[in-house]
């Protein structure tokens, strides 16, 4: 479906069949372009999560949080962002879906950030308190449960693209990500950390290199017909 | 689809039928809005008032009311698939997404069942409120939608700041500004444009 520019213009029947054309070559191109952002948020958080599990595993610490890298990986997803719609010359209905759903996706994970930091400041205080009363651990600790809320979030938008798309790698990799959530409920933080860095790899990653495979044979395809 | 030669008017016809059929799909989906709308407002306010003003303890057993949501839902499911509307990219792609925020609202309560109901929940649905008004509203096209969805993402941040009887109010604020008043603009503005 077209979203009409600024006016409703009357189309002759060459422009018509012309952005016939250009919706059929865009389809080619297949799941939203390429699949570079999705290649590299699923590597960022699998790198993190897996980074993360060793240091509480071998006992050591980074000199820095790497979690940060999340905050340094929202640059290249600018440029990217940048980049691609500087090449769409036809908007599709399903590019404004897409575009809509995880840049609202990308608003609720810093939503989910502050939210969760801001429910640590008010345990923490109670945790300290319940240690000096009763000398003993403090039997609840909430970073154990915010792998799930993250994984809830990350299912979300890659499930309803996966369907939208009908791109069955993202779909299953949406799903994955609801289960493993389910599973974390229950589990300890070294098994959540494993569970967030399998589902960033089956959820984004992989289907972000079949994406771009596919993308690339595409443009291939069409370039050699141009010529 | 068969893979016939189309003429250019043919093409033509196809073009403003798709765009047509869109625009009046767009006010189609607001029952569902309203509907969940206002059994999600009465829920949250019955539940202040039980536990605030009448200090009744199980105060929580109002959410049972989305149940007939649940029920109206898949009646008004079943009745859409049964008749003979032609299926746009809207309809599909809002299906997509109201499922997937309907497995969303869903593990979050079970996430929730383990963290505890008597705890910070209400950000956490309010943020999901927003994100499908917001992704809805930017879709359709329709702004009051996707502004209710901002406010409905700056009152999620705004009831970590309270407690948790009072973050039943910023939930019941948000329904009513991103779920509710917005349904009933898109309800009005079709009728006008039927009319």
């Amino acid at each position: 479906m077209i979203i009409m520019n600024e006016q409703e213009k009357i189309l002759t029947e060459k422009e018509s069949l012309d952005l016939i054309t250009q919706m059929i070559n865009k389809a080619k191109d297949a799941c939203h372009d390429t699949g570079i952002a999705a290649i590299m948020w699923g590597a960022v958080i699998a790198i993190c999560s897996l980074v993360r599990l060793s240091e509480l595993h071998f006992g050591y610490r980074l000199p820095f949080d790497i979690y940060l890298l999340t905050i340094v990986a929202v640059i290249p997803q600018i440029y990217f962002t940048i980049k691609e719609k500087k090449q769409r010359k036809v908007k599709t209905y399903d590019d404004g879906f897409m575009d809509s759903l995880w840049m609202g996706f990308g608003i609720c994970i810093f939503l989910m950030i502050y939210t969760t930091s801001a429910m640590y400041s008010q345990w923490d205080p109670a945790a300290d308190e319940y240690r000096k009363l009763t000398g003993n651990a403090y039997p609840f600790r909430l970073y154990e449960f915010t792998s799930p809320l993250f994984l809830m979030l990350y299912g979300l938008p890659t499930f309803v693209t996966g369907v939208s798309m009908k791109f069955k790698p993202m779909l299953w990799g949406g799903l994955l990500c609801w289960v493993s959530c389910l599973v974390t409920i229950y589990t300890p933080i070294k098994i959540d950390l494993i569970l967030v860095a399998l589902s960033s790899i089956f959820a984004w990653l992989v289907p972000g290199i079949i994406m771009e495979k596919d993308y690339r044979k595409a443009k291939s395809e069409l370039a050699q017909a141009n010529v | 689809m068969t893979n016939e030669n189309f003429t250019p008017e043919q093409s033509l016809q196809l073009i403003r039928s798709m765009i047509s059929k869109t625009k009046q799909n767009m006010s189609d989906n607001s029952i569902y809005f309203l509907v969940w709308g206002w059994l999600t407002f009465i829920a949250c306010t019955a539940q202040f008032v039980l536990k605030n003003i009448f200090q009744y303890e199980k105060h929580y057993l109002v959410w049972t009311v989305i149940i007939i949501g649940v029920a109206f839902s898949i009646y008004q499911g079943r009745k859409e698939g049964t008749s003979v509307k032609a299926k746009t990219y809207v309809d599909e792609n809002m299906k997509h997404l109201w499922a997937g925020m309907a497995i969303s609202f869903f593990v979050l309560g079970m996430i929730l069942t383990r963290l505890g109901w008597g705890t910070v929940i209400f950000p956490f649905f309010i943020m999901l409120y927003g994100l499908g008004t917001f992704v809805s509203g930017n879709f359709i096209q329709f702004r009051p939608l996707i502004i209710g969805g901002i406010i409905a993402w700056a009152l999620a941040i705004g009831s970590t700041f309270v407690n948790y009887d009072y973050q039943m109010l910023f939930g019941a604020g948000a329904i009513l500004i991103s779920y509710i008043i917005p349904a009933h603009m898109l309800r009005y503005r079709n009728k006008i444009a039927n009319d």
